[in-house]
């Protein structure tokens, strides 16, 4: 079944086409939102957020743009209005690690990646890049997420951002410049 | 003529994949012959691989399914508020309409003639103060200081009789204790906000009101338009932060409304311009709020707010609710 069947369906109240349509498209959004906020929880009230909006606006959905792209750009609204958890409440995070290591949360609640079986060195390059990424403007720190993170090309980022594929390409050379410059030492 | 800065960003166009076969083939010419600019590419490529070690990282099928349960229960609490919506808004249309609207018009007016009543005649003595008068009748307690008498000025020169005329201020400082919630002590602190010289006291202030929002199902009107008189207008920028942050604690109206669009539009701080944008977002994006004021706001922030960073969020939420 198409987006815009299933679309007409969820408008009328069939919530079983709002779920197929959520099921297409939600493993990506809460992809999106895990790389940029690296917090479990975090990118759990994003997902939400993401999808309780859609739910409010289907009905005035007009099919000008593909349901994806829609749906992506809300996505990157909600990321980058996101006011973490962490810093809403001054509380240690949900991973109990505190205001220490950010970095470490997505590891150990997400991707189940057992640190300790890479190198020394590699968690350590590793975590030092995840904290210059953390450390960008929201705009850049999407971006940059977007496009190595999610692998998406610059056009889809543009349209998701709604912005050109000149503007992606600049924060793009700006974020690498930034993360290159903080980490020179560790490149060079 | 591609110039040599050009080259550098194809080469991270290149690292990135998004170069086309016919610019591949030129900057593998260029390469060819700058030193320069192959050791860029090995820089680069090696930045890249090491930020691509970070790309294992996948949410695990639990956190999705948790994602989804919590997202199920969301929307059943969501269509469980509708029926109460459909039937206000029933409601609402039947009153609008025929012979109960009189009916409803004259129930209004008896009720908005008590509450005046209760208003003009239930304000007590005022020989102290709009304020003062009403504190017996609280848990709040007060006691006076000293009161120190300064800017004498005398308005006659002669004096008749021995007699005297003259205008002098009288500061009295008072001490008071009482709960937040107290009337009271709220107007007191909403009349703080708006006089009160020393804006670290006004900053206090607002956090104090905040603390009331927190606290209080429906607050205080006039402490909403002291917030909303200090966000627009107070001349310190942390006040101004502080004013936004607690109305957001507030049942967002047309007020509120207002003053986002006031922010979005006259205030110099980018950063409490981007706040602003970012709590009118949710009820735009929600249809709680939109109008045309809202709109041509929108409109003309992505256009030409000096930020570009709001240029993008306006853009991006005008084209999410404006452009589906």
């Amino acid at each position: 079944m198409q987006d815009a069947e299933l679309i007409t369906r969820a408008r009328v109240g069939d919530m079983m086409a709002f779920e197929e349509l959520v099921y297409r498209y939600d493993k990506q959004v809460l992809s999106i939102a895990a790389r940029y906020v690296q917090s479990a929880e975090d990118a759990k009230d994003i997902y939400q957020e993401v999808f309780m909006r859609v739910y409010r606006a289907l009905p005035k959905f007009e099919f000008r743009s593909e349901f994806s792209t829609w749906l992506f750009r809300i996505t990157t609204n909600v990321c980058l209005s996101h006011r973490s958890r962490r810093k809403r409440h001054t509380h240690p995070s949900f991973d109990g690690d505190g205001d220490e290591d950010h970095g470490a949360s997505l590891a150990e609640s997400i991707a189940g990646e057992d640190a300790t079986d890479r190198s020394a060195e590699g968690a350590e390059i590793a975590h030092h890049i995840q904290q210059a990424v953390d450390r960008l403007s929201p705009k850049l720190k999407m971006v940059f997420v977007l496009k190595h993170y999610e692998g998406l090309k610059i056009k889809e980022i543009a349209q998701m951002m709604s912005c050109t594929e000149g503007t992606v390409k600049k924060y793009l050379f700006t974020a690498t410049k930034k993360i290159r410059h903080e980490l020179s030492e560790m490149f060079d | 003529m591609m110039t040599h800065r050009q080259y550098k960003e194809w080469i991270q166009l290149s690292v990135l994949d998004e170069l086309t076969t016919d610019e591949r083939e030129l900057l593998g010419r260029h390469l060819d012959e700058c030193g320069e600019c192959r050791a860029e590419l090995e820089q680069l490529t090696k930045f890249t691989s090491r930020v691509h070690q970070r790309q294992l990282f996948q949410p695990t099928d639990q956190l999705l399914q948790e994602a989804r349960q919590e997202l199920r229960v969301a929307l059943r609490l969501e269509r469980m508020k509708q029926p109460i919506r459909v039937t206000l808004k029933t409601w609402w249309e039947a009153l609008s309409s025929g012979s109960l609207r009189l009916a409803a018009g004259g129930v209004a007016m008896v009720a908005i003639g008590m509450l005046l009543g209760y208003l003009i005649f239930s304000g007590g003595d005022t020989s102290e103060g709009s304020f003062v008068g009403s504190l017996e009748i609280q848990e709040t307690t007060f006691s006076r200081g000293e009161t120190r008498v300064t800017n004498v000025r005398f308005l006659a020169s002669e004096t008749v009789e021995g007699e005297v005329e003259f205008i002098f201020e009288a500061v009295t400082p008072i001490r008071m204790k009482g709960s937040v919630q107290d009337p009271a002590v709220q107007r007191i602190l909403a009349q703080a906000l708006v006089t009160e010289q020393n804006p670290g006291a006004r900053l206090r202030t607002v956090s104090t009101l905040g603390a009331y929002a927190e606290q209080s199902n429906k607050p205080d009107q006039e402490i909403k338009a002291a917030l909303i008189q200090a966000l627009k207008s107070d001349g310190n920028v942390g006040v101004r932060k502080e004013a936004l942050r607690v109305l957001q604690r507030f049942p967002m109206d047309k007020e509120i409304q207002d003053a986002l669009l006031h922010v979005l539009r006259h205030e110099l701080n980018p950063g409490l311009r981007i706040e602003a944008i970012n709590i009118l977002e949710k009820p735009v994006v929600a249809g709680q709020w939109r109008n045309e004021e809202i709109k041509n706001v929108l409109r003309e922030k992505m256009e030409s707010d000096q930020n570009n960073y709001i240029r993008l969020r306006a853009r991006n939420v005008y084209e999410e609710v404006y452009q589906q």
